[in-house]
């Protein structure tokens, strides 16, 4: 037994013996076969185990970049989100910039600061008071349109009620000065108080949808040619000698944040040039309307007078008088017969060889089965300074 | 040990050697677990000490191959633990999960020693600090996570009642 245990014993220490000694071996090799060595076990038994560990590093490094990649995410949708608002803000700035611009002077810009009870929708607290020259009754301007009026004022901050008020009324036309009217907010309905309602339109002047209604200086308190809205189309009311229309307002109140307040001073100059651009658009598209109606009334009448033109030519080749003429059946029948009879002696004359009778002869020689373009009156463009083109053509 | 308990042994010993590469390079800790002491020492009770000096030798080369500037350092202190944990068996594997910790702890200094001094990358100040420092942590890390897995795996590692 004890035999056995000290048998044992050696054999464990032998094998201990040749284990340390072949990682000794092991440890001994020089750089150059190390690497095959370890190499090859790697790529062989090693192999599942490797890619264990490589899948490990992998989830690691995923761990510890997720948070910064979250970060980063964080950031740009944080800027992104920004970037718009700037974006937006940096338009209506822009805008306001140009309206002030185009104002030049006589207005006072402010912020609204806008409440969120239930009243507040028709009503805006405005940054700026009498101390910069704000009164009551100054219009209230944004660089679309018309926004308000002010109703009250402290030294430093005033009150405004916006064209949504119920009490809120402007006197507004067309820019063309062809239809006048009433604008006030539109309160009936689901969209109560987000259009606006022209009403007391004269029942001969119609407005067409989409066409610009601005306030047409009447009353004293608003100068002429702020922009009101656009028409979306006639509604019915019990007036039966007026017409009221719908009106897209040019101004979403609950969208403004910077507006203009126009002092008194202000008002007697007008706003001649102010939103000009925006007349001037809609005007040149009514013209474009018009000038197109016209240039296509003159090309049917062109092309009617040619028609005659041709009409009256082969009848005088014919002999027989312009058409148009007064003549009775009995002359024109005898017309007829004469112009058969010398349109025969012409054909026998040819067939002769001869020339023949000129008894009656053509003024000109152009062949008469096509419209001369000479034939045709010139006519008018009536669309004024044509891009590339005269008056005539 | 009858063949089930020897199965169930075997079971235990590779999960042990996944966990080492799977669990440890994710937690990437300064002072982490060894999977593959904790499996060489559970390994090496159950076995003579001839046996457990190869099993030593075998995870000691496997640890090596994937560090080839050391290869043979782990080779050298894996076989040494093993042949040691085999031979010291009957004073450390008591059914005390204190006394396992201690040697866990122990397996894993012992080979940190045994390691980086037969590796001689790491030398003087930096040698007695990893020594010193980090090598008791991530022993003390490698004997609690041995003590929770061996509580764990006290179904699997029990002998079978005859």
């Amino acid at each position: 037994m004890q035999r056995t245990l000290r048998s044992n014993t050696r054999f464990d220490l032998i094998v201990l013996s040749t284990c340390v000694v072949l990682a000794l071996a092991a440890r001994a090799l020089p750089n150059n076969l190390r690497e095959p060595v370890a190499t090859g076990m790697r790529r062989t038994f090693l192999a599942p185990l490797v890619m264990l560990q490589e899948s490990a590093e992998r989830g690691r490094q995923s761990l510890l970049s997720a948070d910064a990649k979250q970060q980063f995410l964080d950031s740009l949708s944080l800027n992104a989100m920004k970037a718009s608002s700037l974006e937006e803000e940096n338009d209506r700035l822009r805008k306001l910039i140009g309206l002030g611009s185009r104002l030049r002077t006589g207005f006072v810009s402010a912020e609204a600061l806008h409440g969120r009870g239930v009243r507040d929708e028709t009503t805006v607290i405005l940054s700026a008071g009498s101390r910069v020259g704000v009164s009551r009754y100054s219009p209230v301007i944004a660089p679309e349109g018309l926004v308000g009026i002010v109703d009250q004022v402290d030294p430093t901050m005033s009150h405004a009620m916006l064209w949504t008020h119920p009490d809120f009324r402007v006197s507004a036309m067309s820019p063309d000065g062809t239809a006048f009217g009433i604008a006030q907010a539109h309160l009936t309905g689901a969209t109560g108080g987000y259009l606006i309602e022209l009403r007391g339109v004269p029942f001969r002047a119609t407005l067409k949808p989409g066409q610009l209604i601005v306030s047409s200086g009447w009353g004293g308190v608003w100068p002429r040619g702020i922009p009101i809205g656009t028409v979306l189309q006639e509604i019915k009311t019990s007036e039966g000698w007026a017409r009221t229309y719908l009106l897209r307002p040019a101004v979403n109140p609950a969208d403004v944040y910077q507006v203009m307040i126009l002092r008194r001073d202000r008002l007697g100059k007008g706003m001649d040039g102010v939103w000009e651009s925006v007349a001037q658009a809609d005007a040149a598209a009514q013209r474009i309307v018009v000038s197109g109606d016209s240039a296509a009334k003159a090309a049917a009448l062109a092309e009617a007078a040619a028609r005659r033109a041709v009409l009256d030519s082969m009848a005088r080749a014919n002999g027989a008088p312009p058409l148009g003429a007064s003549t009775d059946s009995a002359n024109a029948a005898a017309v007829a017969r004469a112009a058969a009879a010398r349109a025969a002696e012409r054909r026998r004359a040819a067939a002769e060889g001869r020339a023949p009778d000129t008894t009656v002869r053509r003024a000109d020689t152009a062949r008469r089965d096509t419209v001369r373009r000479d034939s045709v009156p010139a006519r008018t463009d009536t669309i004024p300074n044509r891009p590339g083109g005269g008056g005539t053509r | 040990m009858n063949v089930g308990g020897a199965i169930r042994a075997i079971i235990t010993f590779l999960i042990f050697v996944v966990l080492h590469y799977t669990l440890r390079p994710l937690l990437g800790w300064r002072a982490p677990m060894d999977f593959l002491i904790l499996a060489l020492l559970l390994a090496a009770v159950r076995v003579r000490p001839a046996t457990a000096a190869i099993i030593g030798f075998l995870l000691g080369l496997i640890s090596d191959s994937l560090a080839p500037d050391a290869l043979g350092a782990g080779a050298i202190a894996m076989t040494v633990v093993g042949f040691g944990a085999s031979y010291l068996k009957a004073v450390f594997f008591a059914d005390n999960l204190v006394l396992n910790a201690f040697f866990f702890f122990l397996g894993k200094w012992v080979f940190d020693i045994l390691y980086f001094v037969g590796e001689q990358r790491v030398k003087g100040v930096e040698l007695l600090q990893q020594l010193l420092l980090w090598s008791p942590l991530s022993a003390a890390v490698t004997a609690a996570v041995g003590v929770l897995l061996l509580f764990l795996m006290r179904p699997l590692l029990e002998p079978t009642p005859a």
